[in-house]
């Protein structure tokens, strides 16, 4: 989908609620996602892959720099090439891997910050909430290492037992030739 | 080293050939750092090779085009209106801005961004603002279209182009090792690019990414973590017994797992819906079975008696990986002697049926690119090599790239192939600097096709 398509779509399922209901959801949103960072930059990443559903989908398409009349082939499309499309499977592989002593992309590990922002509820349907965020992921490697990932991540939360979970995470970045050695990190 | 440098700062024949020593299995460490040496690959090798573009499904429709580089010269390749591929390069006569700023799409003609030359899709120069006005019709158009690639020409689809009118046809150029390399992806039948091509840049020297493609020895310990984390069984891709080394003229080889003859005769025996299920039944899980599925039954024919039992990568030389893991081919470009950009391509039969492709899809794009559980490794070793190169004192020792030398023996088939069959060695990265010295030394293709390193026989 083209960021100005993304841009245009409606809020849905919000006019349902009422402006304190509003207010409360979007402070429990921004609390649940500041924390879910902190556990990434935290490193406590087994703490982190039980915030995910068992059927969770965690998505970075490829983008690559094209004319305005070609814009709607910006992304790659689901099912295409991409550089994530992980299951919770795939997701815990990622964790394990880091934790093996044997990543030496992540051993030493990167020092990461994620920077989450202009949190906007975008849809309400049930138990299910999407929220589109803008974020900056910077990473630090070794002595002089240096990324920045910029970009915008469209997420799904789903209430089960009470609880807040992660079910979907879409990740747009606002670079096309990836300018980093791997990525190694969780966004 | 100021005595044996030519003016100019290049590096004199003498010297370039001291560079990797074949005897001793040895490699200076200044190839990875000096932009002298940098310079001279620009010209002698990339200007001179068929390099990699893309493959005809990217660029199906007149228009369709994909910017791809040749060293660092950008080009365009693009689909005309007779549905001709052309290869122009993307810097307008005039003052020599890039027309296509987009890396991919579709586009009536090329118009400058500039003062808006217009060029057609075969390059001819068609428009030019202010011909009377400003020009008072002084001027030639019919020599001023794009310069474009001296010749272009593909196989299986994949095409390539070169920018010198001398370079042999596709066809000799590639040889035993390149049509097998190219026919392991077309194997299964007709071929499409999956879209979306990976691409991220490492800060490493273009070749030790080249070299590490034939590196099977660095899989076990570099690519530990993917076995722990149960991505793949590493012990199941290794084949560590059975490796095969085939070289090819120019530079071109192949090196990794070879399917035993016994192997070979089973799959033989089974029928291409046999071989289908296999492969739809997921791939790298099971130690006893190869790691690439079993190719059907025509690809015996397209790959001989040898290439049909290849699992191993083979390298186009310069720098065109195909991967036969994940269906994928990998371009390294070189960005300057510390950086290189690397392009993912993932190539799926037509035929192959959804579940398979989809299988397949995700496959490639959990095994290499920037995130993938493989390569997020490979890019950090690259650039600490590459770093480590420019140090002094480090420089003066040199890189051990002697494994397996002296100790294996060259077999032959009827199609003419030159191979070991051995364990995992260095033969196949002591190929690769053995020809590329010969390329830098060359000073055109007459001496290269005269004095290329002949393929081995005997005791390599």
């Amino acid at each position: 989908m083209s960021q100005a398509r993304a841009v245009e779509a409606e809020t849905s399922g919000l006019d349902a609620l009422s402006l304190q209901q509003r207010m409360e959801l979007q402070f429990e949103i921004e609390q649940f996602l500041y924390a879910e960072a902190a556990m990434i930059d935290g490193r406590a990443y087994r703490a982190w892959l039980d915030l995910w559903t068992e059927d969770c989908s965690y998505w970075m398409p490829i983008r690559r720099t094209v004319t305005l009349s070609d814009i709607d082939r910006e992304f790659t499309k689901r099912g295409d090439m991409s550089f994530y499309d992980d299951d919770k499977q795939a997701l815990a592989m990622r964790v394990a891997k880091m934790e093996s002593g044997s990543s030496w992309s992540e051993d030493p590990p990167s020092r990461t910050r994620h920077i989450v922002d202009n949190v906007r509820i975008t849809g309400v349907n049930g138990v299910e909430t999407t929220v589109e965020v803008a974020f900056i992921l910077y990473r630090s490697r070794l002595n002089t290492e240096e990324s920045m990932w910029v970009g915008r991540r469209v997420d799904t939360l789903r209430r089960v037992d009470g609880v807040l979970k992660l079910c979907g995470r879409e990740i747009y970045l606002d670079q096309t030739l990836i300018r980093a050695t791997n990525m190694s990190t969780l966004f | 080293m100021d005595l044996v440098q030519e003016p100019g700062g290049a590096p004199s024949k003498s010297e370039i050939r001291s560079y990797f020593d074949p005897a001793e299995g040895t490699l200076d460490r200044r190839v990875f750092a000096d932009q002298e040496i940098y310079d001279l690959e620009m010209r002698n090798i990339f200007a001179r090779a068929w390099n990699f573009m893309c493959h005809e499904s990217q660029i199906p429709n007149p228009g369709d085009y994909f910017i791809n580089y040749i060293g660092e010269d950008q080009v365009i390749v693009v689909r005309d209106r007779k549905g001709e591929v052309q290869v122009l390069l993307n810097t307008c006569r005039h003052r020599g801005n890039a027309l296509c700023r987009a890396e991919q799409g579709n586009a009536k003609s090329f118009v400058c961004s500039y003062h808006g030359w217009n060029y057609d899709l075969n390059g001819d120069l068609i428009g030019v603002p202010g011909m009377t006005a400003y020009y008072r019709k002084d001027f030639d158009k019919s020599q001023w279209g794009l310069a474009r690639a001296a010749q272009v020409d593909h196989l299986h689809g994949f095409y390539f182009a070169t920018l010198d009118p001398d370079t042999p046809p596709l066809p000799d150029y590639l040889g035993e090792v390149g049509r097998i390399g190219l026919g392991l992806l077309a194997a299964n039948g007709p071929v499409e690019i999956v879209d979306g091509i990976q691409k991220n840049v490492i800060d490493c020297n273009w070749k030790i990414a080249v070299d590490n493609l034939f590196d099977w020895y660095h899989v076990q310990y570099s690519h530990a973590s993917a076995g722990m984390a149960g991505f793949m069984d590493i012990a199941a891709i290794l084949h560590p017994k059975h490796q095969m080394v085939m070289f090819g003229d120019y530079g071109h080889a192949i090196s990794g797992p070879v399917i035993t003859p016994e192997r070979q005769a089973e799959i033989d025996a089974m029928t291409d819906d046999e071989r289908l299920a296999i492969a739809a039944a997921g791939m790298l899980k099971d130690p006893s079975k190869p790691v690439v599925p079993p190719r059907l039954s025509a690809a015996r024919e397209l790959l001989g008696p040898t290439g049909v039992r290849c699992m191993g990568h083979p390298n186009i030389f310069p720098n065109l990986w195909i991967s036969t893991n994940g269906t994928q081919l990998s371009l390294r470009l070189p960005r300057g002697p510390f950086a290189t950009e690397i392009w993912w391509f993932t190539v799926l039969p037509k035929a192959l049926p959804e579940e398979v492709k989809k299988k397949q899809i995700a496959f490639s794009a959990h095994l290499f690119g920037p995130a993938g559980m493989l390569e997020q490794d490979d890019g950090e070793n690259w650039s600490q090599s590459t770093r480590a190169s420019r140090g002094v004192k480090a420089r003066s020792y040199r890189h051990h790239m002697a494994m397996g030398l002296g100790q294996d023996e060259v077999l032959t088939d009827a199609t003419g192939t030159s191979r070991v069959e051995t364990t995992i060695s260095e033969h196949a990265q002591r190929w690769l600097y053995t020809n590329w010295m010969n390329w830098l030394t060359a000073d055109d293709w007459a001496e290269l096709k005269a004095n290329h390193p002949a393929l081995p026989k005997g005791r390599v």
